[in-house]
């Protein structure tokens, strides 16, 4: 219930976080981040638009993991997703409580063909999580709930992003473990970024608050599963001597760029140089405890001198999952994963 | 002091309650606040032993606990605790600790990585807090790992699942025995810092607080990740006859369970023996409430229980008021959050 005082604060608030949303976090007394910020053009916006810029997010992921794991889109009623505690009668994707609406393009598709146990278990995890995700968001915006937007996780999505990052020839996802493991690694620190530049935007209402607990419990759960996709591909390249953190530096400099809000210039882009992203690797340097320097991993996606996360303004966020596409500001971003561009105000 | 800084106030002051009290009672204030049309500070009332709480205070909290975790990553991947400039001036002993022993080198190289980053945590909380940064507080490693072993093998009789930890549990003795004791910390910092963020006052997240708790909660929870993943994955590969070690570390989740108000997904996936394609199911790798798979939150009372390894002054098991000291901080957290209101 908010009060004409609770209400005043909510302006106050509503200015500030206008400020932020044009990348003023830079005017904070902690700027951690150098991110190249970009303009947008939206000036007004709840927490409602907020969190279905979130959601759009969530359909995204979800129906990514529930292809991998069970075979079908996220809207399909599948007996192995059920059997891992996904809702029998699929998930809704119509916008408000409509539970129809446009299943995600997935051609060349398919359930991988696991070959290692953790791998499989991880997949079935991740899967059902997203999609609870995607279920708590509807479920808490109810009727402001945008439908899911058209999907492309087709394995050619999936060659055009990877060909951007100047991985050559056919990049399919869904063939081996491994692949798989890179294609989530497309999306996950990203959704770490996303959730950490939305999280300051919500408004400090009590309702506010309860969106904010709720944006930064996602938060935690997706920096768990770019941990455990980033941790894997480390264990992985460590025991069978493959160099797969190799294509994770290629696609975080792919989104470094992108992170820029500038339309994809002619890779490959340069590695080393992290910008906002950085990659697996496990030839960093670092110094402990006053000691001489010694070599390290970067399980962690984090800026490296105060060891914090980056953080991504929408804009940042949708010129990455559309390759490039919003790339002119005011204009609607489409493209790759988003070929009409994601439904709601942030768009 | 202009109507702008008055409603700052006023929401600094509304946060006070939530340090203990939890969300609801909070929300329950906020909007029993009686509104007469002006524009004046809501009258709160004196509750006895809650002192109001700043930002510095949530940030000294957390660099306490980052404190901790440094001195335990540090001393397992080298050796050597924290600089001598990165602790404050009277900072406390610490006791306990040495690198681990037997480690390849590609586990030594994520050591080496979260030891960085931690440190990194308390130089950054250090230099935000400037002259406001409590020093480090007295840490024994020794008597916290050793009694939240005891505390943890005396919640249940041993089973399959749920094995008791063994006498002579060492997280610096190998590899699987420090990702149980890096097990013990890392998803306690997930919940505070998630906790904590909602406590952060207007002000301070217009000053940038909250995105750099956001962006520390999310770095502990890619820590609490490798953690977890690296249990989970060798216990799928090898089964936990073989490889109880996942089970030890559900075993410190039951005793955070019982100390912190539940908010604890244990480990899973895994089965006797090693697990086939076929026969392979989900893993826990994230720790999240099960219906909406969003991660736990902690109010400061549940981790400073976790961290003192006490119930209450006198024992029991029923988290109570009153604990101040114990566990891995002997003399009790620096700062004005150290001791448990409920």
């Amino acid at each position: 219930m908010a009060t004409q005082e609770t209400q005043k604060l909510d302006n106050i608030i509503a200015s500030r976080r206008a400020m932020l949303l044009g990348g003023g976090a830079a005017l904070a007394a902690l700027a951690l981040t150098t991110t190249a910020k970009a303009a947008t053009t939206v000036t007004t916006y709840t927490d409602a638009d907020i969190l279905n810029f979130a959601l759009n997010l969530e359909y995204l992921e979800a129906n990514f993991y529930y292809m991998a794991a069970f075979g079908t889109t996220i809207d399909k009623p599948n007996a192995a997703s059920q059997a891992a505690g996904g809702p029998s009668g699929g998930i809704g994707i119509g916008a408000g409580t409509a539970t129809a609406g446009i299943t995600a393009t997935t051609t060349g598709a398919t359930v991988v063909p696991f070959t290692l146990p953790v791998v499989k278990s991880y997949a079935i995890e991740t899967a059902i999580e997203e999609g609870k995700h995607v279920i708590f968001l509807r479920g808490a915006l109810a009727a402001a709930a945008v439908a899911q937007p058209p999907l492309d996780l087709s394995v050619a999505a999936f060659t055009t992003v990877a060909n951007a990052a100047g991985i050559a020839g056919t990049f399919n996802p869904y063939l081996l473990d491994p692949f798989f493991l890179i294609g989530a690694y497309v999306f996950e620190d990203v959704g770490v970024s996303a959730y950490h530049g939305a999280a300051p935007l919500l408004t400090t209402t009590a309702t506010g608050k309860a969106y904010l607990q709720a944006a930064a419990g996602i938060l935690a759960v997706e920096a768990f599963h770019a941990g455990l996709v980033r941790s894997t591909i480390n264990v992985i390249d460590a025991t069978t001597g493959t160099n797969y953190s190799a294509l994770t530096q290629q696609i975080s400099a792919l989104r470094a760029t992108l992170s820029k809000a500038v339309a994809p210039a002619t890779p490959p882009y340069p590695t080393g140089t992290y910008g906002d992203d950085v990659p697996l690797t496990t030839n960093t340097t670092y110094s402990l405890a006053g000691g001489a320097p010694v070599p390290a991993t970067t399980i962690v996606d984090a800026d490296q001198t105060n060891i914090i996360a980056f953080s991504r303004t929408t804009t940042q966020v949708l010129n990455i999952v559309t390759g490039g596409g919003a790339a002119v500001a005011g204009t609607k971003a489409t493209g790759v994963f988003f070929p009409s561009g994601l439904n709601g105000t942030f768009s | 002091m202009d109507k702008t800084k008055q409603f700052l106030k006023s929401a600094l002051s509304r946060r006070t309650f939530l340090a203990g009290a939890g969300t609801t009672a909070a929300v329950a204030m906020i909007t029993g606040c009686s509104n007469n049309g002006t524009i004046t500070l809501p009258v709160i009332p004196v509750i006895p032993g809650i002192t109001p709480i700043t930002d510095a205070d949530i940030l000294n909290f957390a660099l306490n606990l980052e404190y901790l975790e440094a001195e335990f990553y540090l001393r397992a991947a080298t050796g050597n605790g924290l600089a001598a400039a990165d602790i404050g001036t009277g900072a406390g002993a610490v006791t306990g600790g040495s690198k681990v022993t037997g480690l390849t080198a590609a586990q030594q190289s994520i050591l080496n990585e979260i030891a960085y980053d931690e440190q990194q945590h308390v130089r950054f909380l250090r230099s935000a807090l400037g002259s406001a940064a409590v020093s480090r507080p007295a840490i024994d490693l020794n008597a916290g790992f050793s009694g939240a072993v005891t505390a943890a093998n005396s919640l249940s009789p041993a089973s399959a699942t749920l094995p008791l930890i063994p006498t002579g549990f060492n997280p610096f003795g190998s590899f699987d025995q420090f990702l149980v004791g890096a097990f013990v910390f890392e998803d306690v910092g997930v919940t505070a810092y998630n906790g904590a963020a909602t406590l952060l006052s207007t002000a301070g997240i217009a000053a940038g607080y909250l995105a750099a708790a956001a962006g520390i909660l999310a770095v502990e929870a890619y820590h609490a990740s490798y953690v977890r993943t690296a249990l989970t994955g060798i216990t799928i590969n090898q089964g936990y006859t073989a490889y109880p070690y996942a089970l030890f570390a559900n075993r410190v989740s039951a005793l955070r369970a019982a100390l912190g108000g539940g908010n604890e997904t244990p480990l899973g996936g895994f089965a006797a023996v090693p697990s086939t394609i076929a026969t392979v199911g989900a893993s826990s790798i994230v720790s999240s409430d099960t219906t909406n798979a969003i991660a736990f939150h902690r109010n400061t009372d549940q981790v400073l229980h976790i961290v003192y390894g006490a119930f209450s002054p006198v024992g029991g098991s029923t988290p109570t008021a009153g604990v101040t000291k114990g566990g891995f901080f002997p003399n009790g957290l620096n700062g004005n959050i150290s001791a448990t209101l409920s």
